[in-house]
């Protein structure tokens, strides 16, 4: 027997299905969290923030068009978020690597890509809130310009200039480390 | 023609996003120059750079408590509460007319407890059809013919029975 495709899921969640809303859940949920942890920086607000998109989803499911993709959908609806909760509490989150390093995980002599990674998330980390969700939207979701324009409802040349300043700053920013 | 100064940073930011809408121009350029070339190398190194980011593990799956569809949202019970307190006042306002039609039912006199409850609810309806507000007796509406006044609160009902449906149709679904 061959596994439900997301479309299914969501048909059967629009009627009230919460089982097959959370085998989404599931299946989206590790990607979902990562586009709040390269926006947040910070693993438990991450983990909130992906818990909050996939409520807002479900309540905004029955506006949610079949035709087009869960996943994309869900990752837009948390980048969002992110962007939102940045907004709302307008400070930065300092890049402290050790507090988000995973001791489990961390062997006792660290890689260089794992280095570099860390890195990387603490410059994305100490861009504005409006830089962090173009460099998430165009790098990570792989949206176009024009596609970003319509979510974040801003004009085409707004996209163009805040997309060219995060990646110089965030380059800036990465030099500077080396 | 082919450009003669060297690209700008914007240009090759477009380039590389494929949002450029002077590509074969652009790329006439690089192809005769080197330095052009090194950045945009350089930019596309760091593209893959900042794009090769790995992704990280839940520490533990996400649990969602989505609320129960018996929870229903204030705005939707407020207005139900306030669509029931309408009907309930548009039946008031009807008794009076309704009245005159009741004395026509032949009620059953089965016990005297539903004789006494039949008196009793003439003399209620007595009293409401007696009841006048200050300003009632000048509305024309008053002369209304009761099979009107019928028509009307079958109407009120199946609307409101219809908007019900509606509201709640998604929370029942």
């Amino acid at each position: 027997m061959t596994a439900p495709t997301d479309r299914d899921l969501i048909q059967r969640a629009m009627r009230g299905g919460k089982d097959a809303f959370g085998e989404l859940v599931l299946r989206h949920g590790t990607s979902v969290f990562n586009v709040c942890y390269r926006i947040l920086n910070e693993r438990g607000e991450a983990e909130d923030l992906a818990q909050e998109t996939f409520l807002r989803a479900y309540d905004r499911l029955h506006t949610f068009d079949l035709e087009r993709e869960f996943g994309p959908w869900v990752r837009r609806v948390a980048a969002n978020l992110c962007f939102n909760f940045l907004e709302s509490r307008k400070i930065n989150v300092p890049f402290d690597a050790e507090r988000d390093a995973d001791p489990s995980q961390m062997p006792e002599t660290q890689t260089e890509v794992r280095e570099r990674s860390e890195q990387i998330r603490g410059a994305l980390a100490s861009l504005p809130p409006h830089y962090r969700l173009v460099i998430e939207l165009r790098h990570y979701q792989e949206l176009s310009y024009d596609e970003i324009a319509a979510e974040l409802e801003i004009p085409l040349s707004d996209v163009k200039s805040n997309l060219f300043r995060a990646r110089k700053l965030l380059a800036e920013k990465l030099h500077a480390l080396d | 023609m082919p450009l003669t100064d060297h690209l700008t940073d914007a240009q090759l930011n477009e380039y590389l996003d494929n949002e450029t809408v002077e590509r074969a121009l652009l790329e006439a350029h690089l192809s005769s120059c080197e330095e052009c070339v090194g950045r945009l190398t350089a930019l596309k190194m760091f593209f893959t750079e900042i794009e090769s980011l790995p992704e990280v593990e839940l520490t533990s799956p996400i649990v969602l408590h989505i609320p129960s569809a018996s929870q229903l949202p204030r705005w939707l019970t407020l207005t139900a509460t306030l669509q029931v307190a309408f009907a309930l006042l548009t039946v008031i306002l009807a008794a009076p007319f309704i009245s005159s039609l009741v004395p026509a039912i032949e009620t059953p006199s089965l016990t005297d407890v539903f004789l006494q409850l039949r008196s009793q609810w003439r003399i209620w309806l007595d009293i409401l059809s007696t009841f006048r507000l200050p300003t009632l007796p000048q509305i024309p509406a008053l002369e209304i013919p009761s099979l009107m006044v019928m028509l009307v609160l079958a109407v009120v009902s199946i609307v409101w029975l219809v908007g019900n449906g509606l509201l709640l149709r998604r929370q029942f679904k």
